[in-house]
Formats: C-alpha cells, sequence, structure tokens
C-alpha cells in the first residue's frame, strides 16, 4: 500500500531553507501546476493547483542553491496531510504536501545561468522518514 | 505542467454514488494507503495516509457495482484542492481529494466474493481488470 505523486510546475517564489532541530536541512518551495482545457461549450478554462514540496539533507541543500521563483521542476514525492491554517479573512484553508523524493530542474542551462549564476543540478533525494542507504548525486543539466 | 497520482490501498467503507444536478454520476470511495519502516532508532513506524476519491460517469458506475468495504484498489489520478470541514470537537480537518483517471480492482475473484459476501451484497466478479474514465465511445470494459 502506497502512494506517489508527480508533478511538474513553477516556483510561486524563492525557496526558504532552514534547520530542523535535528540538524538536517529542510527546503521549502511552492509550486504551481496549470491544466488547461476547452469545455464542453467551447470555452478555454484553465485550473492551477498549488503544491508545497519539502525536501530534506542534501536535496534541501541542491534546492536551496539552484532553484529560484519562476523556475520549472519535475517534483516525484508523496504527499503528506494537508496542512491547515486560517487566512486574513479568518476562513479555513488547506495547502497540499509533499515531500520530494526527486527534483528535476526543467529550466534550460542558459535560463538558470541568468537566473541562479551556477551550476545546474540534478539530483535524486534522500527521504525523511525512512533514510535509505544514502544516493549518488549527478550533477548534469 | 500538470500533476499526477498514483496509490495504492484499501477502502475504509462501501462506495457512495450519487447524482449531480445536471445528472452527471459521482462515486466516492475512501482509500488508505500505508507505508511502514525500521526507524533510524530501529523502531518499526507505520504511517496511514487517507484519500478521498472521486470517480465520474462511467466509471463511477464501475466502481458503485464493483467496490466494497476492505477491497484494495489502484487508482491514478489527479489531485483537487483539499477540502476542509470541521469536527465534532470544531477542529478543522482537511482531506486529500483525487479525480480517478483509471481504478484497477486488485483482489482476485475468490477474495472480492467474500468481500462483496461480508459487505452483504453477495456480487460475484473476476479478478485483475481495470476500469478507465472520461473517454468518449470506449467499449465495455470488464472493470476487473
Amino acid at each position: 500500500m502506497y502512494q506517489q505523486i508527480t508533478l511538474i510546475g513553477n516556483l510561486g517564489r524563492d525557496p526558504e531553507m532552514r534547520y530542523a532541530p535535528s540538524g538536517d536541512p529542510v527546503t521549502n518551495f511552492s509550486v504551481a501546476t496549470s491544466r488547461g482545457w476547452t469545455g464542453e461549450d467551447g470555452q478555454r478554462q484553465e485550473k492551477t493547483v498549488w503544491f508545497r514540496v519539502t525536501a530534506w539533507r542534501r536535496l534541501a541543500e541542491t534546492c536551496n542553491q539552484y532553484l529560484s521563483k519562476g523556475r520549472r521542476v519535475l517534483v516525484v514525492g508523496e504527499l503528506e496531510e494537508p496542512y491547515v491554517w486560517t487566512d486574513e479573512s479568518g476562513t479555513s484553508r488547506a495547502s497540499l504536501q509533499v515531500t520530494a523524493r526527486t527534483v528535476q530542474f526543467l529550466s534550460s542551462r542558459a535560463e538558470s545561468d541568468e537566473q541562479s549564476g551556477g551550476q545546474p543540478v540534478y539530483s535524486d533525494g534522500e527521504s525523511a522518514p525512512s533514510p535509505d542507504a544514502g544516493s549518488d548525486v549527478d550533477v548534469r543539466f | 505542467m500538470y500533476q499526477q497520482i498514483t496509490l495504492i490501498g484499501n477502502l475504509g467503507r462501501d462506495p457512495e454514488m450519487r447524482y449531480t444536478p445536471s445528472g452527471t454520476a459521482v462515486t466516492n470511495f475512501s482509500v488508505a494507503t500505508s507505508r511502514s519502516w525500521t526507524g533510524q532508532d530501529g523502531q518499526r513506524q507505520d504511517r496511514t495516509v487517507w484519500f478521498r476519491v472521486a470517480a465520474w460517469e462511467r466509471l463511477a458506475e464501475t466502481c458503485n457495482q464493483y467496490l466494497t468495504k476492505g477491497q484494495r484498489v489502484l487508482v491514478v489520478g489527479e489531485m483537487e484542492e483539499p477540502s476542509t470541514w470541521t469536527d465534532r470537537e470544531g477542529n478543522t480537518r482537511a482531506s486529500l481529494e483525487v479525480r480517478a483517471r483509471t481504478v484497477r480492482f486488485l483482489n482476485t475473484r475468490a477474495e472480492g466474493e467474500a468481500l462483496a459476501q461480508a459487505a452483504g451484497q453477495g456480487e460475484s466478479y473476476g479478478g485483475g481488470a481495470s476500469a478507465e474514465g472520461s473517454e468518449p465511445g470506449g467499449e465495455d470494459d470488464i472493470p476487473f
């Protein structure tokens, strides 16, 4: 019994990295996935679903270093319980939370060099809460 | 830009089918996905995440007809905005909502019949096929 989400989208803002009490780095970033279609009435429609992605340890450092607002990513991971919060008008809201296993940076080298000025990277992530034996980090773009 | 969820788990209770005001059939069922692992401290841990799945149109009818509490399914679909609700203690809760594109019934014939009888339905069916949703003019697949 198992679940896995795959998503492709753009970051809504720069990622934020911090350190968990354990000392592990953790990076969060929000990704907008959009789908357009033509309805039965011939009208073009669009739906955007936001995901809040969490990356841990080495993957957290890589994402924090190379991602920025507007960059496109592919994320493979698993869904967590939705995060519930209250907005400024007092309405209850819920966010989709994903723990990333893999993050692939989809913006091209030229775009990324302009934006980050550094080496673009693709890496496999280790996961919390079940630490893998340590994944290799590929560097390629 | 795109997102897709794949999940495998067991139904928490019998599916419920209804019709929207426009006459579209929709069947809802909840699926528990569980994962176990051994923590760094050597302790065995377990986590269950529930998904509320919605199947539409022909897929709704197939799921309503053949699914019962306890059955194992594979669902491929997309995530919707989570829905929030208030529980009896006044806490705000949120559910993971999936719009199903494909549902595959994973029990064998014997298991399915046993589950259906346990649920009081007594229907019989075969094992191992899948039902697809939202395809215009397709053949009527046997959904196992």
